[in-house]
């Protein structure tokens, strides 16, 4: 049970959050948790639950694992720079780190590119009292820095042939799971002592729901000594390219032996109305505020 | 011997890694953002005392190492073999000054020892967290000697050098923590 000073702590931060946002005039909203589909995602599952069993409704519903796709409808019907802070829910997640259940805050900000988004959360930062040195390398950067890997150009084989000179596994069927257990293994430590480091332009293979522009995906992810807070985009707009990006999840999940799931339509349907260039993240607050003193 | 997986890991377990038995002395599962989940663990080599990490994908297992750590008695050493008794058994081990290691440095006789065993063979010995050893070489210290507390260097009977205060002379007996090489006051 957490005690006083954790609570009074955890308040003041969300209200710094607010008020940086609120002086900015992005609208606060609260979308949907109960979802009509799971995440698509390759490695996240939905915590999901039959509803109306009383009248013998056989309908299941899924809790979000992020806002992301509902914040985006919002955002194709004109509702500008918006943002949110809100539980999400995850299944199969284990460790001191990875919980069921956390808190989210995930904004959007139109007109912005990653940079301009990086620079951005620079300042959320130091409204909540984080004021460090910043690191910005790319990923390429970082793995020729500390992996001696031109991670961009090397195939899944060479790759592999790296993996096994230091003993890991490469029971890998796609190059970016490899890239990620390269990246744990080798970079992440490297990044324990920076207290802020962003990595962005991440490889194509790894584009999530991030516009790709040639080999980089133009993604970034935030790091607060050594640890995983943030993952950003400047977002996807084509609804052809969302749907090819559900579909290649999907289809992972089913070779994995995973279940495949319905898309949601209803979403690809609204991305008709092409959402405006913008890049939005998504920050966890459980783990920020470990890093609030 | 049995295999562990990734979910088995915790700190403490002895596995088989490249050969040799380690021990994890850190085992941190890391799951990133779009990705599967990893365990990141860093082993102790008992054999090298070598501190190593990997980083497994989650379902990986490894062989478990028959480790056991038995309280033994050290009886003597001939310069070129240590050896050790285990007191329930009566059984003699011995060990070579590689896998002896930095505990020739606080062996004492009689004294109870844990001694590391792989496969039934022993691999490496700890000795008790303090021992007491006898000062054989150090200047004296001079009265009114109060230049800095770094204390002065002095020879203990098993060949190890530790600082002491300036007050210990030859002969005397002082306790030595094993652990940190430090003086931990007179016996």
């Amino acid at each position: 049970m957490r005690d006083k000073s954790y609570l009074r702590k955890r308040h003041q931060l969300i209200k710094k959050i607010r008020n940086f946002f609120d002086l900015q005039g992005l609208l606060e909203v609260q979308t949907a948790t109960l979802l009509d589909t799971p995440t698509t995602d390759v490695y996240i599952d939905s915590v999901s639950s039959i509803i109306n069993n009383d009248i013998n409704s056989t309908v299941v519903r899924y809790l979000h694992t992020s806002p992301e796709l509902e914040m985006k409808k919002l955002l194709s019907n004109g509702s500008g720079d918006i943002y949110q802070i809100c539980q999400v829910f995850r299944d199969n997640e284990y460790g001191d780190n990875n919980f069921n259940e956390f808190t989210m805050l995930e904004y959007y900000r139109i007109g912005y590119d990653i940079h301009a988004l990086m620079d951005d959360i620079i300042n959320l930062l130091s409204a909540i009292g984080i004021d460090p040195k910043v690191t910005k390398i790319s990923y390429a950067e970082a793995f020729s820095n500390y992996g001696n890997i031109d991670i961009l150009s090397i195939d899944f084989g060479d790759l592999k042939d790296i993996a096994l000179g230091l003993g890991l596994s490469t029971d890998f069927l796609w190059i970016e799971d490899l890239q990620m257990l390269l990246f744990a293994h080798l970079i992440e430590p490297k990044l324990k002592n920076l207290p802020v480091c962003f990595i962005y332009d991440y490889p194509e293979s790894q584009s999530a729901l991030a516009r790709v522009d040639g080999p980089v995906a133009l993604r970034f992810e935030m790091y607060l000594g050594g640890i995983e807070i943030a993952n950003g985009y400047d977002e996807l707009q084509d609804a052809d390219i969302y749907y090819e990006r559900f579909l290649r999840e999907n289809n992972k999940r089913v070779e994995l032996g995973k279940k495949a799931h319905t898309l949601d339509n209803t979403f690809l349907t609204q991305m008709q109305k092409t959402i405006p260039q913008c890049s939005g993240v998504a920050i966890g607050i459980d783990r920020l505020l470990q890093h609030i003193s | 011997m049995a295999n562990y997986s990734t979910s088995q890991f915790k700190n403490g377990l002895k596995l088989i890694l490249d050969g040799n038995p380690c021990s994890i002395v850190n085992n941190e599962i890391v799951k990133p953002g779009k990705g599967q989940a990893f365990n990141r663990v860093k082993f102790k080599d008992l054999i090298t005392g070598k501190t190593l990490e990997k980083t497994f994908k989650s379902g990986e297992s490894l062989e478990a190492a028959d480790v056991m750590e038995l309280d033994m008695q050290y009886l003597y050493s001939d310069g070129e073999a240590w050896h050790f008794m285990d007191p329930d058994s009566f059984e003699q081990y011995s060990l070579d000054s590689e896998a002896m290691s930095d505990s020739i440095n606080y062996l004492v006789e009689q004294d109870s020892c844990v001694v590391t065993l792989w496969n039934d063979n022993p691999i490496s010995v700890t000795p008790p967290n303090h021992v007491i050893l006898e000062v054989t070489d150090t200047d004296p210290g001079l009265k009114g000697d109060t230049a800095g507390t770094g204390g002065k260097p002095a020879t203990l009977n098993t060949g190890v050098v530790v600082q002491v205060p300036l007050f210990v002379s030859i002969g005397e007996k002082v306790r030595v923590d094993t652990r940190t090489n430090e003086y931990a006051g007179r016996a």
